[in-house]
C-alpha cells in the first residue's frame, strides 16, 4: 500500500502527467509482490529459514483465533442487548391488535409500500404440525398489521412452498385474525399463489352474502404465497416455453426483451415488491424470486430471529426515510 | 480555526514515518491472520457512494470517482493478498447513462486512462496473476474505450491465478434476457445428425432381413421340421430379399422427417447459469453495498439470490478500505466456523440414536 505523500504524488500526476512510466512503476515497485522468478527464490530461502517462517505462521494463528475469540464475545454481547431493547420497546410498542393504534404508529410516513414482501422459514426445531400453525400464526399477525395500516398487496416467501398446499385454511386463519383486530366488520381478504389455476378468491367465492356483510369497506388485502419455484424455476420454465416457440418458428430469438420477460413474470409471479422484510438476522435471500428483486428496499434486523411487530413498523420507517423516536 | 489546526496536527502524526511502518506491518499482520480462516472465494461489491463522498468532502464529483479507482485498487490487493479468487465489481450500470452527459463523459475517460495504464504497466499486473474481464453490454461503449478494454483484457488473459470481473455498463435483468435469449437461440438451431460409420437404414435393412428370415423359418417349420432344411431356407432367402432392399432406401430417403431439435425439458437452471456474463464458479460468497442503501440496483440478481451473504456498509467507497473489510470478513468467518461446527454436532446427533439401535 503506497504511502500518503506518494498517493498525493499520483494525484497530481493524473491530472497533469509528468512522471514516465518507468518512473511510476519505481514508485510502486516496493509494494508490489514479487514477481514469478523472485517468488521461487524467496521460497527457497523460506525453506532455509523454517524458523521464522513457524514463528510468522504461529503469530498469524494467535492472532487469528484472538480476533475470533473477541468477535464472539462481541456478537453474544450485541446479541443479548439486542434482545434486551427489543423485549423492552416490544412492550412500549405493543399494538394490542387495535388498528387504531397500528394506524397511529404510521401516521408520520410520508410514504408506504404498495406491495410489501416478507420471508420466512419454517422452523426446524419444532415437529412439522406445529411448525406450520407457528408459520400460519406469523403470516396471519403480518397481514392484520398490514390490513391496518393499508398495505394492499403482501406476498410472502416461505422456501418450501408448504404454505401453498394450503391456501384455503390460510384464507380461514387470515381471516379469524382479522376479525380478533377489526372486530366484527374486517377487511376483505384473497389469498393466492402463483401457477395454482384455481385461487381461492377468498371472500367472493366463500359463502357470498354473510362474508360481504363482514368485509364492508375497510379495505383489501391480497395475500400472495411464494416458494423458491417461482424464483429461478419460473425463468426456467419461461425459458422451455419460449425455446420451443422458437423450435416451431412462432417466435424469434431476437423478439426476446427484458419487456417481454418482465411483462411474462410479472403476470405469472408478481411484480416487483417495494419493501421485503426479513425476520432473520442477516440478509440471505434463499432463492427469493430474483427478477423481482431489482429495485426492492431490503430491511432487516440484526440478531433478530423472532416474527415482531417492532421489526415490521421499523422497515416500515427505514422506507419512508424516517427516524423512529421512542414513545407513541 | 482549532478544529483545522488539529485535522493538521492528526495528518502530520500520521504520515510521520514510524506511524505510517507501523500501519503498513499492522496491515500485514492482520491480512496473515485472515488468511487463516476460510476466506470467501467470490465477492461481488457495489462501489456506490463516489458522488456522495464528493458533496461530503467539498471536492468535485470527477475527483470523487477518482479516489473510488483509488478504493478499487486497494481492495483489489487486499483480496488478492486474503486468497479471494474473484473479485466482481460494479463499475458503470446501464441506468448511469441517464446521469449528466459530463459526468458519463468522465466515467470513461476515467475508464479508459486506467485501462491504458493497466495494459503500460502490463508486466505487473502479471505479478499478481490477476486477469481483468469486463463485462456487460458492449454495444453501449464508445469505441475507443472499447478498444482499451480489448487490449487490457487481452493482455492479462493468461493469468490465473485471481480475476478481476469489471462490470462496466451492466444491468442484471439484462444479463438475464441475454442468457435465456441465447438459451433460446442454442435450442433452436436443429441438431445435425453427425456421420457416422454405420448407417441406420443398413442396420434397419439387415434386421428386417432377420425378421423374414425368422417368418421364413416358421413357415419353413410348418412344412419341413427336419433341421437339415434349414441351411437352404437361408440360402434362398437371402436371394430372395435382396431385390427387397433397394425398395427400402428409396422409401426411407422420401420419408426423411423434419428437423430435429433438442428438447427444451433439458433446460435448467444450471443452463441458464453457464449463459450468464459472470458464471457462478465460484460461487459468489459475499455481496458488499456500500454507501448506505439497502437494494441490489439490478446487480447480480441471478447470481447472488440464493446463499450469498448480503452486506449492506454505511460507508462511502471511497473510504471502504482494509479496516471496513476486516469486520465483515471476520463476522463471515465466524458464520462460516458456526455453521460447520452445527453442521458437525447435527451429524452426530444423527450417529447417536443409530448406535442407541
Amino acid at each position: 500500500m503506497p504511502l500518503e505523500h506518494e498517493t498525493e504524488v499520483f494525484r497530481h500526476d493524473l491530472k497533469s502527467p509528468f512522471l514516465t512510466e518507468k518512473e511510476r512503476e519505481a514508485v510502486l515497485q516496493p509494494y508490489l509482490p514479487k514477481s514469478r522468478s523472485e517468488q521461487k527464490r524467496t521460497k527457497a530461502i523460506q525453506r532455509k529459514k523454517p524458523v521464522r517462517r513457524f514463528l510468522a505462521s504461529t503469530i498469524h494463528f494467535l492472532l487469528f483465533t484472538l480476533i475470533h475469540i473477541l468477535y464472539s464475545i462481541y456478537a453474544r454481547t450485541r446479541k443479548y442487548y439486542h434482545a434486551v431493547t427489543r423485549r423492552i420497546s416490544a412492550i412500549l410498542y405493543y399494538h394490542h391488535r387495535t388498528p387504531e393504534l397500528i394506524r397511529k404508529d404510521v401516521k408520520g410516513l410520508k410514504r408506504l409500500p404498495k406491495h410489501l414482501s416478507v420471508i420466512l422459514e419454517l422452523s426446524k426445531q419444532e415437529n412439522e404440525m406445529s411448525a406450520m400453525e407457528t408459520l400460519l400464526d406469523n403470516v396471519a399477525e403480518i397481514s392484520a398489521w398490514c390490513a391496518c395500516v393499508g398495505i394492499p398487496m403482501l406476498s410472502v416467501y416461505e422456501k418450501t412452498g408448504m404454505l401453498k398446499n394450503y391456501i384455503p385454511t390460510t384464507h380461514k386463519t387470515v381471516a379469524a385474525k382479522l376479525h380478533s383486530y377489526f372486530g366484527l366488520k374486517r377487511p376483505s381478504l384473497q389469498v393466492r399463489a402463483p401457477h395454482i389455476p384455481s385461487f381461492l378468491n377468498g371472500d367472493i367465492s366463500e359463502d357470498g352474502s354473510i362474508v360481504d356483510a363482514q368485509t364492508s369497506n375497510l379495505g383489501h388485502l391480497s395475500l400472495l404465497l411464494l416458494s423458491a419455484d417461482d424464483g429461478r424455476n419460473t425463468l426456467v420454465d419461461l425459458t422451455k416455453t419460449l425455446a420451443e416457440m422458437a423450435q416451431h418458428n412462432k417466435l424469434l430469438p431476437e423478439d426476446i426483451s427484458s419487456q417481454l420477460i418482465d411483462a411474462e413474470i410479472s403476470e405469472s409471479v408478481m411484480g416487483e415488491p417495494e419493501l421485503l422484510i426479513l425476520f432473520a438476522p442477516e440478509i440471505k435471500l434463499d432463492g427469493y424470486p430474483p427478477w423481482q428483486i431489482r429495485l426492492t428496499e431490503i430491511f432487516h434486523e440484526p440478531d433478530n430471529t423472532e416474527v415482531e411487530y417492532l421489526v415490521w413498523l421499523k422497515g416500515l420507517y427505514r422506507f419512508a426515510r424516517a427516524e423512529m423516536r421512542f414513545g407513541r | 480555526m482549532s478544529s483545522s489546526h488539529l485535522t493538521r496536527f492528526h495528518k502530520w502524526l500520521l504520515q510521520s514515518p514510524p506511524i505510517e511502518w507501523f500501519d503498513l506491518r499492522l496491515r500485514d499482520l492482520m491480512i496473515g491472520a485472515l488468511s487463516q480462516g476460510p476466506i470467501p472465494q467470490h465477492i461481488a461489491m457495489v462501489m456506490d457512494g463516489n458522488r456522495r463522498y464528493a458533496r461530503q468532502k467539498r471536492i468535485e464529483v470527477a475527483e470523487g470517482h477518482n479516489r473510488g479507482f483509488e478504493a478499487l485498487a486497494q481492495m483489489l490487493e487486499v483480496c488478492y493478498r486474503c486468497g479471494v479468487k474473484v473479485l466482481t465489481v460494479y463499475a458503470f450500470s446501464v441506468e448511469n447513462f441517464k446521469r449528466s452527459r459530463y459526468e458519463v463523459d468522465t466515467l470513461m475517460s476515467l475508464m479508459k486512462s486506467k485501462l491504458t495504464q493497466l495494459s503500460e504497466h502490463g508486466e505487473l499486473f502479471e505479478r499478481y496473476g490477476a486477469s481483468v474481464r469486463v463485462l456487460g453490454q458492449r454495444e453501449l461503449v464508445a469505441p475507443d474505450v472499447l478498444e482499451a478494454i480489448d487490449r487490457a483484457v487481452d493482455l492479462t488473459k493468461n493469468n490465473t491465478d485471481a480475476i478481476l470481473n469489471i462490470c462496466f455498463p451492466y444491468a442484471s435483468r439484462n444479463e438475464i434476457t441475454i442468457a435465456i435469449r441465447d438459451t433460446v437461440n442454442d435450442w433452436s438451431q436443429p441438431i445435425r445428425e453427425r456421420e457416422r460409420t454405420f448407417s441406420q437404414s443398413h442396420i434397419e435393412s439387415h434386421i428386417r432381413l432377420r425378421n423374414i428370415s425368422n417368418d421364413a423359418s416358421k413357415k419353413q417349420d410348418q412344412y419341413s421340421p427336419a433341421p437339415s432344411a434349414i441351411s437352404d431356407t437361408e440360402d434362398s432367402i437371402a436371394e430372395s430379399t435382396l431385390p427387397v432392399t433397394p425398395a427400402d432406401y428409396t422409401e426411407l430417403t422420401t420419408l426423411k422427417p423434419s428437423l430435429t431439435y433438442p428438447d427444451p425439458e433439458s433446460i435448467d437452471a444450471n443452463t441458464l447459469s453457464e449463459h450468464m456474463f459472470i458464471t457462478s464458479n465460484p460461487p459468489v460468497d459475499l455481496f458488499i453495498r456500500t454507501s448506505g442503501v439497502e437494494r441490489f440496483s439490478d446487480f447480480l440478481l441471478w447470481q447472488a439470490h440464493e446463499k450469498t451473504d448480503i452486506k449492506f456498509v454505511d460507508c462511502m467507497w471511497p473510504d471502504f478500505d482494509l479496516w471496513q473489510l476486516i469486520p465483515i470478513l471476520v463476522e463471515w468467518q465466524w458464520k462460516r466456523r458456526k455453521a460447520a461446527a452445527d453442521e458437525r454436532v447435527a451429524r452426530r446427533g444423527m450417529r447417536l440414536p443409530k448406535k442407541s439401535d
